[in-house]
Protein backbone atom coordinates (compact mmCIF):
# COMPACT_ATOMS: atom_id res chain seq x y z
CA UNK A 1 0.00 0.00 0.00
CA UNK A 2 2.82 2.33 0.87
CA UNK A 3 4.27 2.10 -2.64
CA UNK A 4 0.93 2.95 -4.17
CA UNK A 5 0.59 5.89 -1.85
CA UNK A 6 3.92 7.38 -2.73
CA UNK A 7 3.42 7.07 -6.45
CA UNK A 8 0.84 9.86 -6.40
CA UNK A 9 3.07 12.11 -4.38
CA UNK A 10 4.96 15.13 -5.67
CA UNK A 11 3.08 15.31 -8.94
CA UNK A 12 1.08 18.30 -7.80
CA UNK A 13 2.24 21.20 -9.86
CA UNK A 14 1.39 24.56 -11.23
CA UNK A 15 2.62 25.79 -14.56
CA UNK A 16 4.05 29.07 -13.34
CA UNK A 17 7.52 29.76 -12.07
CA UNK A 18 7.91 31.88 -8.95
CA UNK A 19 11.28 33.57 -9.09
CA UNK A 20 11.80 33.64 -5.31
CA UNK A 21 11.18 29.89 -5.04
CA UNK A 22 13.42 29.10 -8.00
CA UNK A 23 16.17 31.28 -6.52
CA UNK A 24 15.84 29.57 -3.15
CA UNK A 25 16.16 26.09 -4.68
CA UNK A 26 19.08 27.22 -6.86
CA UNK A 27 20.93 28.67 -3.86
CA UNK A 28 20.53 25.45 -1.93
CA UNK A 29 21.60 23.29 -4.85
CA UNK A 30 24.62 25.52 -5.53
CA UNK A 31 25.64 25.16 -1.92
CA UNK A 32 25.24 21.38 -2.16
CA UNK A 33 27.32 21.35 -5.35
CA UNK A 34 30.29 22.72 -3.42
CA UNK A 35 30.02 20.02 -0.75
CA UNK A 36 32.79 17.44 -0.75
CA UNK A 37 30.52 14.73 -2.21
CA UNK A 38 29.95 16.66 -5.40
CA UNK A 39 32.84 19.09 -5.91
CA UNK A 40 35.19 16.15 -6.28
CA UNK A 41 33.78 15.49 -9.77
CA UNK A 42 34.68 18.75 -11.53
CA UNK A 43 37.96 18.76 -9.60
CA UNK A 44 38.66 15.26 -10.93
CA UNK A 45 38.02 16.43 -14.52
CA UNK A 46 40.44 19.36 -14.09
CA UNK A 47 43.02 17.20 -12.33
CA UNK A 48 42.80 14.53 -15.03
CA UNK A 49 43.37 17.06 -17.81
CA UNK A 50 46.31 18.62 -15.97
CA UNK A 51 47.90 15.25 -15.20
CA UNK A 52 47.49 14.03 -18.78
CA UNK A 53 48.91 17.28 -20.12
CA UNK A 54 52.11 16.84 -18.13
CA UNK A 55 52.28 13.12 -18.94
CA UNK A 56 51.78 13.68 -22.68
CA UNK A 57 54.36 16.48 -22.74
CA UNK A 58 56.82 13.98 -21.33
CA UNK A 59 55.77 11.25 -23.82
CA UNK A 60 55.76 13.58 -26.89
CA UNK A 61 59.31 14.59 -26.11
CA UNK A 62 59.24 17.78 -28.24
CA UNK A 63 57.23 16.36 -31.16
CA UNK A 64 54.81 19.28 -31.69
CA UNK A 65 52.42 17.45 -33.99
CA UNK A 66 52.13 14.55 -31.58
CA UNK A 67 51.81 16.95 -28.64
CA UNK A 68 48.87 18.76 -30.27
CA UNK A 69 47.11 15.44 -30.84
CA UNK A 70 47.77 14.29 -27.29
CA UNK A 71 46.70 17.61 -25.75
CA UNK A 72 43.42 17.30 -27.65
CA UNK A 73 43.05 13.81 -26.13
CA UNK A 74 43.65 15.23 -22.66
CA UNK A 75 41.15 18.03 -23.17
CA UNK A 76 38.60 15.64 -24.69
CA UNK A 77 38.90 13.25 -21.75
CA UNK A 78 38.55 16.11 -19.28
CA UNK A 79 35.44 17.58 -20.86
CA UNK A 80 33.67 14.26 -21.37
CA UNK A 81 34.41 13.34 -17.75
CA UNK A 82 33.19 16.73 -16.58
CA UNK A 83 29.98 16.71 -18.60
CA UNK A 84 29.14 13.07 -17.82
CA UNK A 85 30.15 12.90 -14.17
CA UNK A 86 29.08 16.33 -12.98
CA UNK A 87 25.94 16.31 -15.10
CA UNK A 88 24.66 12.84 -14.40
CA UNK A 89 26.10 11.87 -11.04
CA UNK A 90 25.73 15.20 -9.20
CA UNK A 91 22.18 15.71 -10.43
CA UNK A 92 20.98 12.18 -9.75
CA UNK A 93 22.64 11.94 -6.34
CA UNK A 94 21.31 15.31 -5.28
CA UNK A 95 17.74 14.28 -6.13
CA UNK A 96 18.23 10.87 -4.53
CA UNK A 97 19.52 12.51 -1.35
CA UNK A 98 16.40 14.71 -1.17
CA UNK A 99 14.28 11.56 -1.41
CA UNK A 100 16.39 9.59 1.04
CA UNK A 101 16.30 12.33 3.68
CA UNK A 102 12.61 13.13 3.04
CA UNK A 103 13.41 16.75 2.25
CA UNK A 104 11.88 16.47 -1.24
CA UNK A 105 8.47 15.83 0.28
CA UNK A 106 8.94 18.72 2.70
CA UNK A 107 9.87 20.95 -0.22
CA UNK A 108 7.01 19.89 -2.47
CA UNK A 109 4.53 20.44 0.36
CA UNK A 110 5.95 23.91 0.91
CA UNK A 111 4.60 25.24 -2.39
CA UNK A 112 7.62 24.54 -4.64
CA UNK A 113 6.28 23.08 -7.88
CA UNK A 114 7.88 20.42 -10.07
CA UNK A 115 9.17 22.86 -12.68
CA UNK A 116 10.77 25.14 -10.08
CA UNK A 117 12.47 22.14 -8.49
CA UNK A 118 13.63 20.85 -11.89
CA UNK A 119 15.13 24.17 -13.01
CA UNK A 120 16.51 24.93 -9.55
CA UNK A 121 18.25 21.55 -9.57
CA UNK A 122 19.81 21.66 -13.03
CA UNK A 123 20.75 25.34 -13.52
CA UNK A 124 23.58 25.34 -10.92
CA UNK A 125 24.94 22.10 -12.39
CA UNK A 126 24.80 23.53 -15.92
CA UNK A 127 26.67 26.62 -14.73
CA UNK A 128 29.27 24.47 -13.00
CA UNK A 129 29.84 22.27 -16.07
CA UNK A 130 30.18 25.22 -18.45
CA UNK A 131 32.51 27.05 -16.05
CA UNK A 132 34.72 23.98 -15.70
CA UNK A 133 34.73 23.48 -19.48
CA UNK A 134 36.01 27.06 -19.84
CA UNK A 135 38.62 26.36 -17.19
CA UNK A 136 39.69 23.20 -19.01
CA UNK A 137 40.49 25.25 -22.14
CA UNK A 138 42.74 27.42 -19.97
CA UNK A 139 44.27 24.38 -18.31
CA UNK A 140 44.96 22.83 -21.72
CA UNK A 141 46.72 26.08 -22.59
CA UNK A 142 45.16 26.69 -25.99
CA UNK A 143 44.13 30.02 -27.39
CA UNK A 144 40.92 30.18 -29.37
CA UNK A 145 39.10 32.88 -31.32
CA UNK A 146 35.92 34.59 -30.07
CA UNK A 147 33.99 32.45 -32.56
CA UNK A 148 35.69 29.38 -31.12
CA UNK A 149 34.68 30.44 -27.60
CA UNK A 150 31.08 30.96 -28.73
CA UNK A 151 31.03 27.50 -30.31
CA UNK A 152 32.61 25.94 -27.25
CA UNK A 153 30.20 27.59 -24.81
CA UNK A 154 27.21 26.67 -26.96
CA UNK A 155 28.18 23.02 -27.39
CA UNK A 156 29.15 22.75 -23.71
CA UNK A 157 25.77 24.12 -22.65
CA UNK A 158 23.80 21.84 -24.98
CA UNK A 159 25.71 18.74 -23.87
CA UNK A 160 25.30 19.76 -20.23
CA UNK A 161 21.54 20.00 -20.71
CA UNK A 162 21.41 16.46 -22.10
CA UNK A 163 23.58 15.18 -19.27
CA UNK A 164 21.66 16.87 -16.42
CA UNK A 165 18.28 15.77 -17.76
CA UNK A 166 19.63 12.21 -17.86
CA UNK A 167 20.80 12.78 -14.29
CA UNK A 168 17.28 13.82 -13.24
CA UNK A 169 15.87 10.63 -14.82
CA UNK A 170 18.40 8.54 -12.90
CA UNK A 171 17.54 10.48 -9.73
CA UNK A 172 13.84 9.73 -10.15
CA UNK A 173 14.57 6.04 -10.57
CA UNK A 174 16.98 5.88 -7.60
CA UNK A 175 15.74 5.15 -4.09
CA UNK A 176 18.78 6.59 -2.34
CA UNK A 177 22.26 7.95 -3.00
CA UNK A 178 23.93 4.54 -3.16
CA UNK A 179 21.31 3.40 -5.65
CA UNK A 180 21.80 6.60 -7.68
CA UNK A 181 25.52 6.00 -7.80
CA UNK A 182 24.99 2.41 -8.98
CA UNK A 183 22.40 3.40 -11.58
CA UNK A 184 24.73 6.09 -12.94
CA UNK A 185 27.57 3.68 -13.58
CA UNK A 186 26.45 2.28 -16.95
CA UNK A 187 25.38 5.62 -18.51
CA UNK A 188 28.63 7.08 -17.19
CA UNK A 189 30.66 4.33 -18.85
CA UNK A 190 28.77 4.79 -22.12
CA UNK A 191 28.91 8.58 -22.29
CA UNK A 192 32.38 9.10 -20.80
CA UNK A 193 34.37 6.07 -21.90
CA UNK A 194 33.19 5.41 -25.47
CA UNK A 195 34.31 8.85 -26.76
CA UNK A 196 37.57 8.41 -24.82
CA UNK A 197 38.39 5.23 -26.77
CA UNK A 198 37.00 6.44 -30.10
CA UNK A 199 40.49 7.05 -31.48
CA UNK A 200 41.41 3.40 -31.12
CA UNK A 201 38.83 1.63 -33.29
CA UNK A 202 36.52 2.73 -36.13
CA UNK A 203 33.47 0.97 -34.65
CA UNK A 204 33.93 2.73 -31.34
CA UNK A 205 34.28 5.99 -33.26
CA UNK A 206 30.98 5.31 -35.07
CA UNK A 207 29.22 4.75 -31.75
CA UNK A 208 30.92 7.80 -30.28
CA UNK A 209 29.60 9.91 -33.16
CA UNK A 210 26.10 9.06 -31.98
CA UNK A 211 26.71 10.36 -28.45
CA UNK A 212 26.57 14.00 -27.37
CA UNK A 213 29.80 13.46 -25.46
CA UNK A 214 31.39 12.16 -28.67
CA UNK A 215 30.41 15.35 -30.47
CA UNK A 216 31.80 17.35 -27.55
CA UNK A 217 35.10 15.50 -27.74
CA UNK A 218 35.33 16.08 -31.50
CA UNK A 219 34.64 19.78 -30.94
CA UNK A 220 37.40 19.96 -28.34
CA UNK A 221 39.82 18.33 -30.80
CA UNK A 222 38.86 20.86 -33.47
CA UNK A 223 39.70 23.65 -31.00
CA UNK A 224 43.19 22.20 -30.58
CA UNK A 225 43.78 22.10 -34.30
CA UNK A 226 42.80 25.78 -34.59
CA UNK A 227 39.68 25.19 -36.70
CA UNK A 228 36.80 25.12 -34.23
CA UNK A 229 33.90 23.41 -35.89
CA UNK A 230 30.98 21.10 -35.34
CA UNK A 231 29.29 19.20 -38.15
CA UNK A 232 25.53 19.74 -38.69
CA UNK A 233 25.06 16.02 -38.05
CA UNK A 234 26.76 16.51 -34.69
CA UNK A 235 24.36 19.30 -33.79
CA UNK A 236 21.48 17.07 -34.87
CA UNK A 237 22.76 14.24 -32.62
CA UNK A 238 22.88 16.58 -29.64
CA UNK A 239 19.43 18.02 -30.39
CA UNK A 240 17.88 14.55 -30.78
CA UNK A 241 19.46 13.32 -27.54
CA UNK A 242 18.27 16.36 -25.61
CA UNK A 243 14.78 15.87 -27.05
CA UNK A 244 14.81 12.15 -26.17
CA UNK A 245 16.05 12.87 -22.65
CA UNK A 246 13.38 15.52 -22.09
CA UNK A 247 10.61 13.27 -23.46
CA UNK A 248 11.79 10.37 -21.29
CA UNK A 249 11.95 12.66 -18.27
CA UNK A 250 8.44 13.99 -18.86
CA UNK A 251 7.01 10.50 -19.33
CA UNK A 252 8.60 9.22 -16.13
CA UNK A 253 7.75 12.38 -14.19
CA UNK A 254 4.12 12.38 -15.31
CA UNK A 255 3.78 8.80 -14.22
CA UNK A 256 5.54 8.93 -10.87
CA UNK A 257 6.46 12.49 -10.00
CA UNK A 258 9.92 12.68 -8.48
CA UNK A 259 9.21 9.61 -6.33
CA UNK A 260 9.35 6.62 -8.65
CA UNK A 261 9.76 4.30 -5.69
CA UNK B 1 -14.80 32.06 3.41
CA UNK B 2 -16.57 30.68 6.47
CA UNK B 3 -14.66 29.57 9.52
CA UNK B 4 -15.03 25.98 8.31
CA UNK B 5 -11.49 25.17 7.18
CA UNK B 6 -11.79 21.46 6.45
CA UNK B 7 -14.78 19.38 5.38
CA UNK B 8 -14.69 15.67 4.62
CA UNK B 9 -17.89 14.24 3.14
CA UNK B 10 -18.28 10.51 2.52
CA UNK B 11 -14.62 9.96 1.61
CA UNK B 12 -13.61 6.55 0.33
CA UNK B 13 -10.12 5.47 -0.65
CA UNK B 14 -9.04 2.16 -2.13
CA UNK B 15 -5.65 0.83 -3.15
CA UNK B 16 -6.45 -1.84 -5.68
CA UNK B 17 -9.09 -4.02 -4.08
CA UNK B 18 -8.20 -2.92 -0.57
CA UNK B 19 -10.53 -0.29 0.81
CA UNK B 20 -8.56 1.74 3.37
CA UNK B 21 -11.00 4.60 4.02
CA UNK B 22 -14.72 4.01 4.25
CA UNK B 23 -17.21 6.83 4.25
CA UNK B 24 -15.31 9.38 6.33
CA UNK B 25 -17.10 12.61 7.20
CA UNK B 26 -15.80 15.30 9.53
CA UNK B 27 -15.48 19.06 9.87
CA UNK B 28 -12.72 21.27 11.29
CA UNK B 29 -13.33 24.92 12.12
CA UNK B 30 -10.94 27.81 12.64
CA UNK B 31 -9.29 27.77 16.06
CA UNK B 32 -10.11 24.12 16.69
CA UNK B 33 -8.17 20.89 16.89
CA UNK B 34 -9.71 17.83 15.28
CA UNK B 35 -8.10 14.56 16.31
CA UNK B 36 -8.15 11.40 14.26
CA UNK B 37 -7.52 8.74 16.83
CA UNK B 38 -6.74 5.20 15.90
CA UNK B 39 -4.14 2.44 15.88
CA UNK B 40 -1.50 2.04 13.19
CA UNK B 41 -3.04 1.19 9.84
CA UNK B 42 -6.41 2.73 10.70
CA UNK B 43 -6.14 5.23 7.82
CA UNK B 44 -5.00 8.37 9.65
CA UNK B 45 -2.02 9.16 7.42
CA UNK B 46 -4.01 8.35 4.27
CA UNK B 47 -6.60 10.91 5.39
CA UNK B 48 -3.90 13.56 5.80
CA UNK B 49 -2.48 12.72 2.39
CA UNK B 50 -5.90 13.15 0.81
CA UNK B 51 -6.48 16.46 2.58
CA UNK B 52 -3.09 17.79 1.52
CA UNK B 53 -3.51 16.76 -2.11
CA UNK B 54 -0.88 14.03 -1.99
CA UNK B 55 -3.47 11.34 -2.68
CA UNK B 56 -6.77 11.49 -4.50
CA UNK B 57 -9.88 10.04 -2.89
CA UNK B 58 -11.60 7.19 -4.69
CA UNK B 59 -14.98 8.75 -3.93
CA UNK B 60 -16.43 11.54 -1.86
CA UNK B 61 -15.60 15.20 -1.42
CA UNK B 62 -13.07 16.94 0.75
CA UNK B 63 -12.46 20.65 0.99
CA UNK B 64 -9.50 22.46 2.52
CA UNK B 65 -9.93 26.23 2.83
CA UNK B 66 -12.85 26.04 0.38
CA UNK B 67 -10.71 24.25 -2.23
CA UNK B 68 -11.74 20.79 -3.32
CA UNK B 69 -8.82 18.42 -2.82
CA UNK B 70 -9.02 17.39 -6.48
CA UNK B 71 -8.28 21.01 -7.43
CA UNK B 72 -5.39 21.46 -5.00
CA UNK B 73 -2.18 22.82 -6.49
CA UNK B 74 1.05 23.88 -4.87
CA UNK B 75 -0.32 27.32 -3.90
CA UNK B 76 -2.46 25.68 -1.19
CA UNK B 77 0.79 24.96 0.66
CA UNK B 78 1.22 28.69 1.21
CA UNK B 79 -1.77 28.45 3.54
CA UNK B 80 -1.21 25.11 5.21
CA UNK B 81 1.59 23.51 7.20
CA UNK B 82 2.38 19.81 7.39
CA UNK B 83 4.30 17.77 9.93
CA UNK B 84 4.65 14.06 9.33
CA UNK B 85 7.32 11.47 9.99
CA UNK B 86 8.32 12.12 6.36
CA UNK B 87 9.10 15.78 7.08
CA UNK B 88 12.84 15.70 6.55
CA UNK B 89 15.41 18.34 7.39
CA UNK B 90 18.60 19.35 5.60
CA UNK B 91 21.06 17.74 7.98
CA UNK B 92 24.17 19.56 6.73
CA UNK B 93 22.52 22.98 6.95
CA UNK B 94 22.34 24.81 10.25
CA UNK B 95 19.05 25.02 12.14
CA UNK B 96 18.78 28.68 11.10
CA UNK B 97 19.56 27.98 7.43
CA UNK B 98 16.96 25.21 7.31
CA UNK B 99 14.33 27.75 8.34
CA UNK B 100 15.80 30.52 6.15
CA UNK B 101 15.46 28.28 3.09
CA UNK B 102 11.77 27.70 3.68
CA UNK B 103 11.27 31.33 4.75
CA UNK B 104 12.55 32.40 1.33
CA UNK B 105 10.26 29.96 -0.45
CA UNK B 106 7.26 31.09 1.58
CA UNK B 107 8.23 34.78 1.58
CA UNK B 108 8.51 35.02 5.35
CA UNK B 109 10.37 37.81 7.11
CA UNK B 110 13.65 36.65 8.66
CA UNK B 111 12.54 38.15 11.99
CA UNK B 112 9.92 35.43 12.25
CA UNK B 113 12.70 32.80 12.29
CA UNK B 114 14.31 34.25 15.41
CA UNK B 115 10.90 34.67 17.04
CA UNK B 116 10.03 31.02 16.55
CA UNK B 117 13.50 29.74 17.46
CA UNK B 118 13.29 31.60 20.77
CA UNK B 119 9.75 30.40 21.35
CA UNK B 120 10.74 26.72 21.14
CA UNK B 121 14.11 27.05 22.84
CA UNK B 122 16.23 26.39 19.75
CA UNK B 123 17.70 29.88 19.44
CA UNK B 124 20.97 28.88 21.11
CA UNK B 125 21.22 25.94 18.71
CA UNK B 126 20.58 28.03 15.59
CA UNK B 127 24.13 27.65 14.24
CA UNK B 128 24.29 23.92 14.90
CA UNK B 129 23.97 21.55 11.91
CA UNK B 130 20.39 20.29 11.96
CA UNK B 131 21.63 16.70 11.76
CA UNK B 132 23.17 17.09 15.22
CA UNK B 133 19.89 17.89 16.96
CA UNK B 134 18.19 15.42 19.29
CA UNK B 135 14.93 13.82 18.20
CA UNK B 136 12.89 16.23 20.32
CA UNK B 137 14.79 19.25 19.00
CA UNK B 138 14.37 18.00 15.42
CA UNK B 139 10.64 17.62 15.94
CA UNK B 140 10.46 21.19 17.28
CA UNK B 141 12.41 22.38 14.25
CA UNK B 142 10.03 20.58 11.89
CA UNK B 143 7.07 22.03 13.75
CA UNK B 144 8.25 25.63 13.59
CA UNK B 145 9.16 25.19 9.95
CA UNK B 146 5.56 24.13 9.33
CA UNK B 147 4.21 27.27 11.02
CA UNK B 148 6.79 29.74 9.66
CA UNK B 149 4.23 31.26 7.30
CA UNK B 150 1.42 31.32 9.89
CA UNK B 151 -0.69 28.74 8.06
CA UNK B 152 -4.43 28.69 8.47
CA UNK B 153 -4.45 24.90 8.77
CA UNK B 154 -1.79 22.74 10.34
CA UNK B 155 -1.67 18.99 9.67
CA UNK B 156 0.14 16.94 12.28
CA UNK B 157 0.71 13.22 11.85
CA UNK B 158 1.67 11.69 15.20
CA UNK B 159 3.67 14.78 16.23
CA UNK B 160 4.78 13.46 19.62
CA UNK B 161 5.36 9.85 18.66
CA UNK B 162 8.58 8.60 20.25
CA UNK B 163 9.23 11.82 22.18
CA UNK B 164 9.95 12.04 25.89
CA UNK B 165 7.10 13.36 28.08
CA UNK B 166 8.63 16.81 28.66
CA UNK B 167 9.19 17.44 24.93
CA UNK B 168 5.68 16.14 24.21
CA UNK B 169 4.35 18.59 26.81
CA UNK B 170 6.23 21.47 25.16
CA UNK B 171 4.71 20.54 21.83
CA UNK B 172 1.25 20.31 23.39
CA UNK B 173 1.66 23.80 24.81
CA UNK B 174 2.71 25.12 21.41
CA UNK B 175 -0.27 23.52 19.73
CA UNK B 176 -2.61 25.05 22.29
CA UNK B 177 -1.07 28.46 21.60
CA UNK B 178 -1.44 28.01 17.84
CA UNK B 179 -5.06 27.02 18.33
CA UNK B 180 -5.70 30.10 20.44
CA UNK B 181 -4.18 32.20 17.66
CA UNK B 182 -6.89 30.88 15.32
CA UNK B 183 -5.05 28.09 13.57
CA UNK B 184 -7.11 25.01 12.70
CA UNK B 185 -5.18 21.84 13.54
CA UNK B 186 -5.80 18.40 12.10
CA UNK B 187 -4.07 15.97 14.42
CA UNK B 188 -3.63 12.24 14.06
CA UNK B 189 -2.50 10.27 17.06
CA UNK B 190 -2.83 6.96 18.79
CA UNK B 191 -2.21 8.67 22.12
CA UNK B 192 -5.62 9.01 23.76
CA UNK B 193 -4.36 11.30 26.52
CA UNK B 194 -3.00 13.68 23.90
CA UNK B 195 -6.30 13.63 22.04
CA UNK B 196 -8.36 14.16 25.17
CA UNK B 197 -6.15 17.02 26.29
CA UNK B 198 -5.85 18.90 23.01
CA UNK B 199 -8.78 18.14 20.74
CA UNK B 200 -12.08 19.95 20.44
CA UNK B 201 -13.44 17.00 18.50
CA UNK B 202 -12.13 13.51 17.99
CA UNK B 203 -12.94 10.87 15.41
CA UNK B 204 -12.19 7.31 16.47
CA UNK B 205 -10.90 5.57 13.40
CA UNK B 206 -10.85 1.81 13.03
CA UNK B 207 -10.09 -0.07 9.80
CA UNK B 208 -10.68 3.08 7.77
CA UNK B 209 -14.03 3.86 9.33
CA UNK B 210 -15.05 6.51 11.85
CA UNK B 211 -16.64 4.48 14.61
CA UNK B 212 -17.30 7.43 16.95
CA UNK B 213 -17.19 11.20 16.57
CA UNK B 214 -17.66 14.03 19.05
CA UNK B 215 -15.93 16.00 21.75
CA UNK B 216 -13.74 13.90 24.05
CA UNK B 217 -16.12 14.62 26.93
CA UNK B 218 -19.17 13.62 24.92
CA UNK B 219 -17.62 10.33 23.91
CA UNK B 220 -16.51 9.48 27.42
CA UNK B 221 -19.91 10.34 28.89
CA UNK B 222 -21.73 8.48 26.10
CA UNK B 223 -20.06 5.27 27.25
CA UNK B 224 -20.33 6.00 30.96
CA UNK B 225 -23.01 3.33 31.42
CA UNK B 226 -22.12 2.22 34.93
CA UNK B 227 -21.65 5.42 36.87
CA UNK B 228 -19.04 4.79 39.51
CA UNK B 229 -16.88 6.83 41.87
CA UNK B 230 -13.41 6.07 43.18
CA UNK B 231 -12.73 7.18 46.74
CA UNK B 232 -9.44 7.47 48.58
CA UNK B 233 -10.26 7.12 52.23
CA UNK B 234 -8.47 8.67 55.20
CA UNK B 235 -7.15 5.24 56.27
CA UNK B 236 -5.35 4.95 52.93
CA UNK B 237 -7.67 2.42 51.35
CA UNK B 238 -9.54 2.93 48.09
CA UNK B 239 -13.14 2.20 47.41
CA UNK B 240 -15.24 2.19 44.25
CA UNK B 241 -18.94 2.89 44.63
CA UNK B 242 -21.77 2.81 42.13
CA UNK B 243 -25.16 4.51 42.14
CA UNK B 244 -27.37 1.98 43.89
CA UNK B 245 -29.34 3.47 46.84
CA UNK B 246 -27.15 1.53 49.27
CA UNK B 247 -23.94 2.78 47.70
CA UNK B 248 -25.21 6.37 47.66
CA UNK B 249 -26.03 6.05 51.39
CA UNK B 250 -22.56 4.64 52.03
CA UNK B 251 -20.97 7.54 50.13
CA UNK B 252 -23.05 10.06 52.11
CA UNK B 253 -21.99 8.44 55.38
CA UNK B 254 -18.32 8.50 54.46
CA UNK B 255 -18.53 12.15 53.45
CA UNK B 256 -20.42 13.07 56.58
CA UNK B 257 -17.87 11.28 58.73
CA UNK B 258 -15.07 13.11 56.88
CA UNK B 259 -13.40 9.86 55.88
CA UNK B 260 -12.93 10.76 52.23
CA UNK B 261 -9.59 12.23 51.15
CA UNK B 262 -10.43 12.31 47.44
CA UNK B 263 -13.36 11.48 45.19
CA UNK B 264 -13.22 10.87 41.43
CA UNK B 265 -15.85 9.84 38.93
CA UNK B 266 -14.92 6.75 36.92
CA UNK B 267 -16.11 7.68 33.41
CA UNK B 268 -14.27 5.79 30.68
CA UNK B 269 -11.20 7.19 28.94
CA UNK B 270 -11.03 7.54 25.16
CA UNK B 271 -8.92 4.41 25.12
CA UNK B 272 -11.55 2.37 26.92
CA UNK B 273 -14.23 3.88 24.67
CA UNK B 274 -12.18 2.77 21.68
CA UNK B 275 -11.79 -0.68 23.19
CA UNK B 276 -15.53 -0.89 23.84
CA UNK B 277 -16.45 0.21 20.32
CA UNK B 278 -13.88 -1.77 18.34
CA UNK B 279 -12.79 -4.55 20.65
CA UNK B 280 -9.15 -3.64 20.02
CA UNK B 281 -6.52 -1.50 21.70
CA UNK B 282 -5.17 1.79 20.34
CA UNK B 283 -1.53 0.81 20.66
Amino acid sequence: MNKMQTTETSKIHTTGIHWHKLTAVMKLKTRALFSKNFIIMPIFAIGLTLALKFLYRFIADGNDEMLTFMYSMALGLGVTMNVSMTGMVCTSMSLAEEKEKHTLRALMTSSVNGLEFFLGSIIPVLAMIVAVNILLILVAGISISPAGWALWLGISLLCSIASTVLGMILGICAKNQVNASTLSTIPLLVFAMIPSFSAFHPTIKKISDLLFTGILMDTSKSLMTGTPTVEPIGLAVIAVEIALAVIAFLLIYRRNGYDAD
Amino acid sequence: MTNEFIRLTHIFKSFGKTEVLKDLSAVLHQGEILGFLGPSGAGKTTTIKILTGQLKPTAGDAYVLDTHVKDINTTIYEQIGIVTDQSGIYERLSVYDNLKYFAQILRVNAGRIDELLKRVGLYEHRKKPAGKLSKGQTQRLVLIRAVLHKPKVLFLDEPTSGLDPSTALEIHNMLTEFKEEGMAIFLTTHNMEEAAKLCNHVALLNNGQIVEYGTPEELCLRYNKDKRYRLLLSDGSTLVLGQTPAEIDRLSDLLREDKVNSLHSCEPTLESVFLTVTGRSLQ
